[in-house]
């Protein structure tokens, strides 16, 4: 099962745990020791990468997908979309 | 990325406004008795909703555990973060809390560990990050008059000279904040390193593994029972905030038992990240 971490500098570390299936991903988790508001987004995030493609090289359009998926109020202390994007890239390195 | 490269060390002393702030409520003090560690966390939630109901005044906790606990943070992975079979064999139960951050090892009489329930209203204006500062600034000044140290490290952290003391969560939610802290008192860092797992990933900025994650627990820095550190602390609260001293509803009880019965001592919510 493919596992990636990304600690943002100063910040909290961002684990993703995810399966592949046809070069996609599937069942994400995405945890973490971050801080999350409302906690509900936690599942949102997860969402944004089910259906990803592993071929998506791009940590920018892996942001750009979770940041979407994230509820306008959300508020991310010591992490960013970018640090999950991040840590989905690490999961095939 | 959002977050600061740099983290700038907070010892400053508050502001007559920002103890202002603070004095608009009347707070209530809350000191035990113990509680075995599904309920501790249920009285966390059902306080903090109390206080955002407006039902109870902002209160002031401080805990004693009934038994040892793996604290767990509302977004970790529980197998990623626990040594399962370690903790079942050391007899640790392991429960998640409605906060983000960290895993935490606590034991009784080992740690110190209480909770603020306030309203939005008292921290409006400061960041997430700010909050955490400004909510902890009379542990830290506590902490100094014990001739400690000490000082925050952003976004959670109570460190000091001689290393971390301990750490501090927030969650927004039921209409009021909830902040609450675990300071080691006489931690077995043996112990907490078999039964938590820490990940190289989690150590790469911090330089020096074994130095960054240095605890120095609050025991070995002041040589003082730990009794006599909590109602320090309470007094300095107290002269500061003022604090009255207050009880435990037996509904508030009754609300926090059925809480462990249908969220915090099920499997569902302990491994709501599996």
């Amino acid at each position: 099962m493919p596992h990636g971490e990304y600690k943002t500098p100063g910040g909290k570390l961002v684990v993703v745990d995810f399966d592949l299936h046809d070069g996609r991903l599937t069942h994400v988790v995405v945890s973490g020791d971050f801080f999350l508001e409302p906690e509900d987004a936690i599942d949102q995030i997860a969402q944004a990468l089910e259906g990803l493609p592993a071929a998506e090289m791009d940590e920018d359009a892996i942001a750009a997908r979770v940041r979407q998926a994230l509820p306008p109020d959300a508020a991310l202390i010591g992490f960013s979309p970018e640090a999950v994007a991040r840590a989905v890239r690490r999961a095939f390195a | 990325m959002s977050t600061p490269t740099s983290k700038p060390a907070i010892i400053r002393e508050e502001t007559p406004e920002e103890r202002q702030r603070w004095r608009r409520y009347r707070w209530q003090l809350l000191i035990g008795p113990a509680f075995d560690p599904p309920m501790q966390m249920a009285l966390d939630e059902v306080l903090t909703r109390r206080v955002g109901q407006g039902r109870r005044p902002p209160t002031l906790r401080f805990w004693e555990w009934s038994a040892p606990a793996v604290v767990l943070g509302r977004f970790q992975s529980l197998r990623n973060e626990v040594n399962l079979d370690l903790a079942r064999q050391y007899g640790i139960t392991v429960v998640r809390r409605i906060t983000g951050g960290g895993a935490m090892l606590t034991e009784p009489g080992r740690v110190i560990t209480y909770s603020i329930y306030t309203l939005p209203e008292h921290v409006e204006g400061l960041s997430f990050v700010d909050s955490y500062a400004y909510l902890d600034n009379w542990v830290i000044a506590g902490l100094r008059a014990l001739g400690i140290d000490a000082w925050y490290e952003p976004i959670n952290d109570i460190t000091s000279a001689a290393g971390k003391i301990g750490g501090a969560a927030q969650a927004r939610r039921f209409g009021a904040v909830l902040h609450h802290v675990t300071m080691a008192y006489d931690v077995s860092p043996q112990k907490v390193a078999e039964v938590l797992r820490i990940g190289q990933e989690k150590l790469s900025d911090k330089g020096i593994p074994s130095a960054a994650k240095r605890v120095a627990p609050l025991r070995q820095q002041t040589h003082l029972p730990r009794e006599v550190i909590i109602d320090h602390l309470v007094a300095v609260f107290r002269e500061r905030y003022g604090l009255e001293p207050g009880e435990l509803l037996p509904d508030e009880i009754a609300e926090a038992e059925e809480l462990v019965r249908t969220k915090f001592g099920t499997e569902a919510w302990t491994a709501a990240l599996p």
